[in-house]
């Protein structure tokens, strides 16, 4: 997949080295800025966010609420927004009715900026976990939906058409003929719609919530506490490549082994 | 339309049933923007006896695809009777109908044991026989240990294999196969149409073969229907005694190939 033709080993080391580099090129610049309010150096987040791990922060709570906090956020929009999405998606691929009729609103929803969304969840739903969700659904559940619809239609019928004629049943089908034609649909909309997510849900946090990893930027960037707020930037991104590459990465490995199996 | 009554050179020990019966099947699709519409099949009558090898040869678009697909049930028809029946071991159960398309049409995230096993599931066979089912079938067409296999590292031709091991290994009443080597080079689909007589001498299947190659045809055949497109009607059936094995360059092949090339080209003038 990613690796392409570069073989596992050069691909961890290109990705070794390109996180070195920029690690490089960071604590470079927090040298020749030599001003630890504005560009802290890599080893002054790291001691920051171990300090952070450790102790209790503002307000008395835990890192690990907020961060517990924002992880269970984004799975829950995650997952709602994923299976509304597929769910509106495989209905528009099986009528052409809800197809035209969705087909223009679609677009609308899409060409909304998502900070704007955003906003208008905040001021429809308050301050609530159920602002954050609805705006990470109106803006993710259209794209997924798209894709999914768009994988219906690029299905081969004459598989279709060869297990009818073997007579498998509806489910059979569905199993082992529709729904592996789906599978790199499903993972692009999976990634695309997780990426969104944790932006989405990270923009509400620093808007409108008391808890989680966006509240604590916002919350030190009202401190002009620099160093805290990077370290809560690093601790996030670092999550969210975890589960990226840890967890999506090799689900979609599995998943597309067919394509460049070797022979037996 | 009339049929002469066939002379076929009888199986040695075997009483034959009628594997397939069409009687005077008609087939119309609605013509774009006409009142009328147009007659795909026009009265076709045609049969194949159990273990019999029978083609169907006509010009491309003389609806032979179509046939096979009514046969199989997949597609309506208008009128006449099209009857698959279950050989006589098992004449209480659902006639079942193995089809070898012209691409191999595999389920490519699937390893060739897992295709074969599709069809098994389909067809209701209890899975305690599939482990045998598969690893005979697939013996049979030269693809042993191909089991953990994915389609995609095979060739066109192994992967056509996989597709005949996958129509027999539900053991079918009828096997339908619609030009299923008119996308292999020459040379593949040579050793194929070898072979296949080898693998359907083992299986004792009944076979339904669509072709437009008339060298295929006689060459496989014990029978050949010739249909004519516009209206498609079959206008001769003519038996293949030629005894077997056979060489596709043996002079009574080439023979009748020249006989029933001309056939269908006084057919085709006197149509002009």
């Amino acid at each position: 997949m990613a690796s392409g033709s570069i073989s596992g080993v050069k691909s961890i080391g290109l990705r070794a080295g390109s996180i070195g580099l920029l690690l490089l090129l960071w604590w470079a610049g927090s040298r020749l800025m030599d001003d630890p309010e504005i560009l802290p150096g890599p080893v002054a987040i790291s001691l920051t966010i171990g300090a952070d791990l450790a102790h209790m922060g503002p307000d008395g709570n835990s890192a690990f609420l907020h961060i517990g906090l924002t992880l269970t956020r984004i799975i829950v929009a995650f997952a709602a927004s994923m299976l509304a999405g597929t769910g509106i998606g495989l209905a528009m691929g099986l009528s052409a009715a809800l197809e035209s009729a969705l087909l223009i609103v679609i677009p609308l929803m899409l060409t909304m900026p998502t900070i704007l969304m955003v906003f208008l969840a905040v001021m429809w739903f308050g301050f609530s976990e159920a602002g954050g969700l609805i705006a990470v659904m109106a803006v993710v559940t259209p794209y997924v939906a798209v894709n999914i619809f768009e994988g219906t239609k690029a299905m081969d019928k004459s598989l279709a058409e060869m297990g009818v004629v073997f007579k498998a049943r509806r489910s059979l089908l569905i199993r082992k003929v529709y729904l592996p034609q789906l599978m790199p649909y499903i993972f692009s909309a999976f990634r695309y719609a997780f990426g969104m997510t944790w932006k989405i849900v990270a923009l509400a946090e620093t808007f409108g919530l008391k808890y989680g990893i966006g509240y604590m930027f916002f919350f030190w960037f009202g401190q002009f506490n620099m160093t805290q707020t990077l370290a809560w930037i690093v601790i996030f991104v670092v999550m969210m490549l975890v589960l990226e590459h840890g967890v999506f990465a090799r689900l979609e490995g599995r998943a597309f082994a067919w394509r460049t199996s070797p022979a037996s | 339309m009339s049929h002469v009554a066939m002379e076929r050179v009888a199986k040695p020990g075997a009483v034959s049933f009628p594997a397939v019966t069409v009687t005077n099947l008609t087939k119309k699709f609605p013509a774009p923007g006409a009142e009328s519409s147009f007659t795909v099949l026009d009265a076709i009558s045609l049969s194949a006896d159990e273990g019999e090898f029978v083609s169907i040869v006509g010009p491309s678009g003389c609806g032979k695809s179509t046939l096979l697909n009514i046969i199989a049930g997949i597609e309506s028809y208008e009128s006449g009777s099209v009857t698959v029946a279950p050989c006589a071991s098992k004449a209480d159960s659902e006639p079942r109908i193995g089809y070898v398309f012209q691409s191999p049409r595999l389920l490519n995230w699937l390893t060739v044991q897992a295709n074969i096993q599709f069809v098994l599931e389909a067809q209701n066979i209890p899975r305690p026989k599939w482990q045998e089912l598969v690893s005979k079938y697939l013996d049979m067409v030269g693809l042993q240990g191909q089991e953990r296999n994915y389609p995609l590292n095979l060739s066109g031709g192994m992967q056509q294999r996989v597709a005949i091991a996958r129509a027999l290994a539900i053991e079918p009443d009828i096997l339908l196969m619609d030009e299923p080597f008119s996308h292999l080079d020459a040379i593949t689909a040579r050793k194929m149409r070898f072979d296949l007589m080898d693998i359907l001498a083992k299986a004792g299947s009944t076979i339904l073969f669509v072709t437009h190659d008339l060298a295929e045809a006689v060459f496989l055949s014990d029978r050949i229907y010739m249909m004519n497109t516009k209206p498609a009607r079959i206008f001769k059936e003519v038996p293949v005694d030629i005894s077997r094995p056979r060489r596709p360059e043996d002079s009574k092949i080439l023979d009748l190939e020249k006989t029933l090339v001309r056939d269908f080209f006084s057919v085709l003038e006197a149509k002009n």
